[in-house]
Formats: C-alpha cells, sequence, structure tokens
C-alpha cells in the first residue's frame, strides 16, 4: 500500500517538473489526500447549496482553516468553485461539469436498455438496473413508472435495500473493507452481517421487505463479470407477497439478468 | 459523493448573476501565463535596473549592496504575497487600487488610486525618457555629436509614444507579447554581459563582496529603500484580472516569479559588478557608468553597445507595460464614474480601453518633453521622474498590507500567518516610505519628492470634490471582473442583470448597469 503511494508520488513529481503546469498539478503536487479534501470541499459546497463560505466549509468538514482557505483558493482558479459577488460566499463552477465522467455513470449501453425495457412491459413492478464501482452503486436506469423511493437512504445504508445488500454481501465475501455508508448497528454486528452474507449466498438472490415502504419489498438479482465479480444488479419493486413468492416472474428476471451479463462487462 | 453528483445532474438555480461582468468590454480570459508574468517583468525592467540601481544602492550602503538588494528582495516577497491574497480572490482592471477600495473603503482606495495613477504614470515617463536617452546614445555612436541635440530627443520620445499607443490600442494579446519578446531580448543580453564579466574575473566565489564593512544601520535601510525601487512593478499584472485566462492561478504566480526572476538577476549583476571592480582593485562607487566601464577596462567594447540596446529595449517594454496598467487603472475608474465614464469606454473590435490610452499616453509622452524645452537634460529628467514614481508605488505598497488583512477578516478567511506576514511589510513599509521621502527631500532630487506629495494632495482633493458632488460612487468605488451566470454551475439571470433574488443583496450595490 505505502508502496504504491510512493511509487504514485514520485510519478506525480518526475511528469510535474518539466511538464506545461496542467490544472492539477497544484493538487497533485500535495499527493493523494489532496485530491480527495479537494473533492470532500466541492461536495460539501454542493451539499450547502450557493452562498457558503470558506469559514462554514472548514467547520463542516473539520478540516483546518489554513489548508481549507488553500484547497478552496485553488478549486477557485481552476474554476470548479466560483465566488459569488459578495466575496465571501462560493457557489459550484459549471467547470465542475467536467468532473461528471468521474461521478456520473455512463449511461448503460442501448441493448441492454432494450432488454430492460422488455422485462418492464411483461412484468408489473418496478424493474431497476444498478451497477457496482468497487465499492459504490449507482442505479443507472431506474424504472421511470415506479420513482425509488428514498435514494438518500438507499445510498446512504446500503444494508437496508435489496440492491445495497448485493453489495455488501459481495465486500463481505471479497474480504474487501465496507464503505461508510452501512447503519452502525448492522456494520458492528458480525451476526447480522454473515446472516445477509449467507441469504445472498444461498439464495443467489438478496431482498428486503418493508425497508422502504411498508407492504412493499424489493429483490435483487446479481449480474456477474467473466471473473464472477459482481458487475451490476437487476432490481424488481413490487408489493411484498410478490417478493416473497415471485413465482414465474423470478424465471423472467434470472433470463433478463442472463441475457444483461454480456452487455454489462 | 451524492451531493455533487446531484448537482450535476439536476443543478440547482443560483441567483444573485448577471449576464455581463461589470467590466465587460474587454477581452475576457485571452492572455496566458507568460503574457500575464511578461506584464508584470517589464513593468520592473530588470535590465535597466540591473545595470543602473546597484551603484545607487552601493553610493549609499557601501559594503552591505548586496545585503540590501537582498532584504529588498524579501520585503517584496512578502508584499508579492499580500498583494496575492487579493489577486487570489479579486479580478480587476485597478491593481491595488480596487484591491484597497474593497479591503479599506473607498477613501483610503482611492489614496492608492492616485497613488498607482503616479507610480504607473511617472515610471512611464522614466521609461519613455530613458528609452529615448539610450536610443540617442546609439544614434551618436553612428552620427557623433547628434547625441546632445534636445530636437533628436524630443524626436524620439515622440515616436517611442507613438509605437506605445499603437501597441496598446490594439489589443492586449500585442501589447503583452512585444513586451514579452523585447524583455526576453533585453535580458538575455544583459545575462551574456554578466557572464562574460565573470569569466574575465576568473573562477571561484569573491567572499568580500558579501562583507558588510562601511555600512550603518541607517545607510543600509536607505540602501534598502533604494533597492526596493528596483522591483517596483511586480504587481503590474494584477491590472490584467479581467484579461488573464485562470486570473486567480495566473497572476499570483507572476507576481511571485517577477520578484524571483529579478531579484536573482540584480544579486547576479550587482555581485559582478562588486567583484569586477575590485578585482581592478576599483570601487563600484567611483564609476559613474559601471558596466560600461567594466567592459572598456576589460578590453570587451562591444559590450557598450548591446549593453545600450538592452536597456534601451527594456524602457521601451517599460513604458509599455505601465502605461497597459496604467490605462487599466484608469479604465476601472471611468466605471466607476470616478473620472468621467468616457475612459471605461473600450474599442469595439481591439478590446482595450483605448480611450484612456489615448488619453494617458500623450500626458506620459509630454512631460519629459516640456522638461527637455524647459533645459533640464533628459538623464537629470529622468531622476526626479523616478522618485516621484517609486513614491508612489511604495504608498501603494504599504497601504495594501493594511488592507489584505482587513480583507480577509471581512469575508472571514484570515489565517494567522497571513496577518503575520501583511503586517510585517506594512510596518516595513512605512518605515521605508518615511526613509525614502526625507532622503530624496534632502537630496537634488527633492523636487521629486515635492511633487509626489502635491500631486497625492490633489488626487485627494480632487476626490472630496467629486465624492460631495457624486455621494453614489461610495457603492461604485471598487469595481472587479463578477463571475457572469454563465460561468456558474445553475447560474440564472433573473429579471435585470444582478436584480434577482436572495443572494442579490449582498452584491455590491450599483455595480450593474451604471455604465449603460
Amino acid at each position: 500500500m505505502t508502496g504504491t503511494a510512493r511509487e504514485r508520488s514520485e510519478a506525480a513529481g518526475a511528469s510535474g517538473a518539466g511538464a506545461p503546469p496542467a490544472p492539477p498539478a497544484d493538487l497533485r503536487a500535495r499527493q493523494p489526500k489532496a485530491v480527495h479534501s479537494a473533492l470532500a470541499v466541492l461536495e460539501e459546497v454542493a451539499r450547502c447549496g450557493a452562498g457558503v463560505t470558506a469559514q462554514e466549509v472548514s467547520e463542516n468538514l473539520r478540516m483546518p482553516r489554513a489548508t481549507t482557505y488553500r484547497l478552496i483558493n485553488l478549486l477557485v482558479q481552476d474554476e470548479y468553485l466560483v465566488r459569488m459577488p459578495d466575496l465571501r460566499g462560493f457557489t459550484l463552477g459549471r467547470k465542475v461539469v467536467e468532473l461528471a465522467h468521474l461521478v456520473v455513470p455512463a449511461p448503460p449501453p442501448q441493448a441492454a436498455v432494450a432488454v430492460v425495457e422488455e422485462l418492464r412491459a411483461s412484468i408489473r413492478g418496478g424493474v431497476h438496473l444498478v451497477r457496482y464501482e468497487s465499492d459504490r452503486m449507482r442505479v443507472v436506469d431506474a424504472d421511470p413508472d415506479f420513482p425509488l423511493a428514498d435514494e438518500r437512504r438507499l445510498h446512504g445504508e446500503l444494508d437496508a435495500s435489496a440492491m445495497g445488500r448485493l453489495l455488501v454481501a459481495e465486500l463481505l465475501s471479497t474480504g474487501t473493507p465496507l464503505p461508510a455508508a452501512i447503519s452502525p448497528a448492522v456494520r458492528d454486528s458480525p451476526a447480522r452481517l454473515e446472516a445477509l452474507c449467507r441469504t445472498v449466498a444461498a439464495e443467489g438472490r438478496a431482498w428486503q421487505l418493508d425497508a422502504f415502504t411498508p407492504g412493499f419489498g424489493c429483490l435483487a438479482l446479481p449480474i456477474r463479470g467473466p471473473r464472477g465479480e459482481l458487475v451490476a444488479g437487476l432490481t424488481l419493486s413490487a408489493p411484498r407477497v410478490r417478493i416473497e413468492e415471485p413465482g414465474a416472474v423470478l424465471g423472467l428476471l434470472t433470463e433478463g439478468a442472463r441475457r444483461l451479463a454480456p452487455l454489462l462487462r | 459523493m451524492t451531493a455533487l453528483e446531484r448537482a450535476i445532474a439536476d443543478p440547482a438555480p443560483v441567483a444573485g448573476f448577471g449576464t455581463r461582468s461589470p467590466v465587460d468590454g474587454l477581452q475576457r480570459r485571452s492572455v496566458g501565463f507568460i503574457d500575464v508574468l511578461s506584464q508584470s517583468v517589464s513593468a520592473v525592467a530588470p535590465s535597466a535596473a540591473a545595470t543602473t540601481i546597484p551603484i545607487l544602492v552601493a553610493v549609499v550602503a557601501g559594503g552591505g549592496t548586496l545585503w540590501a538588494l537582498a532584504l529588498a528582495m524579501v520585503l517584496s516577497l512578502l508584499v508579492g504575497s499580500t498583494v496575492n491574497q487579493f489577486s487570489r480572490r479579486i479580478a480587476a482592471t485597478g491593481s491595488l487600487y480596487t484591491y484597497v477600495s474593497r479591503g479599506l473603503g473607498t477613501g483610503a482606495g482611492f489614496v492608492v488610486g492616485t497613488a498607482m495613477l503616479i507610480g504607473y504614470g511617472f515610471i512611464a515617463m522614466f521609461a519613455l525618457a530613458g528609452a529615448g536617452y539610450y536610443v540617442a546614445i546609439l544614434v551618436a555612436r553612428v552620427w557623433p555629436g547628434a547625441g546632445d541635440s534636445p530636437v533628436l530627443a524630443i524626436g524620439l520620445i515622440a515616436a517611442m509614444a507613438l509605437v506605445v499607443l499603437i501597441v496598446i490600442v490594439r489589443g492586449i494579446r500585442l501589447s503583452t507579447r512585444v513586451t514579452l519578446l523585447i524583455e526576453t531580448v533585453s535580458v538575455a543580453i544583459i545575462l551574456v554581459l554578466v557572464v562574460t564579466l565573470l569569466a574575465h574575473t576568473g573562477p571561484g566565489i569573491d567572499w568580500s563582496a558579501f562583507s558588510l564593512a562601511g555600512s550603518t544601520p541607517a545607510t543600509f535601510a536607505v540602501g534598502s529603500v533604494l533597492a526596493l525601487t528596483a522591483f517596483v512593478g511586480f504587481e503590474s499584472s494584477s491590472s490584467l484580472g479581467v484579461e488573464a485566462r485562470r486570473p486567480f492561478a495566473a497572476i499570483p504566480r507572476a507576481i511571485v516569479w517577477t520578484v524571483i526572476v529579478s531579484g536573482s538577476l540584480y544579486l547576479l549583476a550587482t555581485y559582478t559588478q562588486i567583484v569586477g571592480f575590485s578585482a581592478l582593485g576599483l570601487q563600484l562607487v567611483d564609476s559613474a557608468s559601471p558596466v560600461n566601464d567594466l567592459a572598456t577596462a576589460y578590453g570587451v567594447e562591444w559590450m557598450g553597445l548591446l549593453l545600450d540596446v538592452s536597456i534601451a529595449t527594456s524602457f521601451l517594454a517599460c513604458g509599455i507595460a505601465s502605461t497597459t496598467a496604467l490605462a487599466r487603472v484608469l479604465f476601472a475608474m471611468g466605471r466607476e464614474g470616478v473620472v468621467p465614464p468616457v475612459f471605461g469606454a473600450t474599442h469595439r473590435r481591439f478590446r482595450t480601453p483605448w480611450v484612456a490610452a489615448v488619453v494617458s499616453v500623450p500626458v506620459v509622452a509630454v512631460v519629459p518633453m516640456i522638461a527637455i524645452l524647459l533645459g533640464s537634460g533628459l538623464w537629470e529628467t529622468m531622476q526626479v521622474l523616478i522618485v516621484v514614481a517609486a513614491a508612489g508605488y511604495i504608498t501603494a505598497y504599504a497601504l495594501v498590507c493594511v488592507a489584505a488583512p482587513v480583507f480577509l477578516h471581512r469575508i472571514g478567511e484570515l489565517t494567522p500567518w497571513a496577518a503575520v506576514r501583511a503586517a510585517a511589510a506594512a510596518a516595513l513599509l512605512g518605515v521605508g516610505l518615511v526613509v525614502y521621502l526625507a532622503v530624496e527631500f534632502a537630496s537634488t532630487r527633492w523636487v521629486g519628492a515635492l511633487l509626489f506629495v502635491l500631486l497625492l494632495a490633489a488626487g485627494c482633493c480632487y476626490y472630496l470634490v467629486r465624492r460631495r458632488r457624486h455621494p453614489w460612487l461610495r457603492d461604485t468605488i471598487g469595481v472587479y471582473d463578477v463571475p457572469v451566470a454563465s460561468d456558474v454551475l445553475g447560474g440564472w439571470v433573473g429579471e435585470g442583470a444582478g436584480a434577482g433574488a436572495g443572494d442579490a443583496g449582498r452584491a455590491p450595490a450599483g455595480e450593474s448597469g451604471r455604465w449603460d
């Protein structure tokens, strides 16, 4: 781990020496943690909305003031942030859209969309497509007729949703550290984590009941890549009886997941 | 990352931005770092200063010349880093004038505005006169006897002024590129000369050049203030706040690098001159024209010709750069209504403040011409002009260092280290200004010091009268390049620029629409 970090910093130093001053050079010079902090600052400005002051950002993130101000001024230099006309507050610059490829997933390929559409036409209930990247999860095609109930909680408590449970089980089985977005009660209970993991392994799918909307539930089928790694998930949200006893729908979904697998690698 | 994701996917509307900046009309975001750097370096005129300042400092500071220069360099870096507290946050054309207006209010702002107009104006006069003086020397080399003719001097100044005017009206890119070219040639020549001289004096470091012998704390202080005049102008890139691409990155970097580049050149040139003379068994202070004398003594007379070319070109670049900054300060004042609004007009095609340029260049050219017609020699005139300019710069620097912590505190971004640096620089500059004016009043160049005090007083009177007649000036002074809606994610223009809701109330009132 340290070896990689050192290598990366040396590579950055070498390329930074003679190269023309590329926009992120100042960030790179202070190394990966600074990039992380910079993204945290952007995230905080996005969360607080236009007009948030440097002092507020520093306090909210519990970052040293001098560091925060320097980062903010670097982000203003590169126009990811814009200083408001009152000179105190900040807002996101139009240039953050250039970060979109980092934070907004690429849309799924047309062929995959067609498969999902076909499923939606033959199944009553919300059919969503979700993708996984390391310890993160993104809904790339949400069913327009059945909007997601609580997107914030969906991403904030991975253990609550079926699609999140797929990811948690995958992370546990591969020994990858869990991300922060898991409710503390589950995170701190090895028994509950193990139960979650065992269900997914035994049934080949994850499900939840009543977690978001009473009387409703959700089940999620994994879509795996060539080495068996979890790349995506196909989920159905429906009244709880249809989740407990999916019947023929499960066949349709399994067939859909099988057809999606080669399209989503 | 969810909040950022959401903001990008579905930007919340942000009100309070206009479609146009209050300094609209200039070639916004068009010149890169090198252009910005060349603006600052040229305004400093390092080649000309490297050959003329060491002797001036040595006469006062004796053995401590190198140290005095080094102290001036450190002080300039302190000032530069304090100026950068503003230049990282405000993109303006008014340079220190705008900064101080935002920090200490309009009154102090206007004192600095006057000081900057004096600084940029008189340094431009000095540079034009200097370019004329050295071109006249060059002409005299091929046409002996012509050098003393006042007609030639006046004609040369007029020709240079025309060049400056054309260059600065035709576009910011042209003027920064021309100064870059000229200044590079000039610095390259100086470096060749210095290296040639060092080669003649032999290898090894002569440590006696670093001795402090023969200087007292008082003479050392005066020497340092004189040395500071070799650095003035490094902040002038801050007048390109609107025209620079990525101004919050390019301008701070240009300011710091200008001090480092010119300071290193001065230290090297001074060392060479001291060592060169001591190797001959002579004293630097006894020479009238050190580099020329050294060249002759070491049998490389061709260097004299090159040196004159270098200094003349350096002065011409300095003239262009200083007038560029001068025109932009006037332009800001025109937009604010401090001076007639016509000064805020920009050229439709070249996108330069052409009215401010057309008015200021003749003034800048006529002053040295009048001095020559009155029978004063070109060199003597230059000595007085530089005193007026240097006093203007040091006044502005001192006040900007006072303003920086106040400004940072107001926007809630003050850090202890920034405050300490600003306070140290302000204190040193305050003492420096008093010492400088006292020394100059006691010298043969007292006219320059007197002229500065009178001009500053006249500027303040003008401001008081103007303020009484137009109380709204309180709200307009300190105009800068406010981001427009298209810079902002979700930027939204309400009915009428800046008149949206919420945050608009916090925007400096009256900055929109005044020039329409």
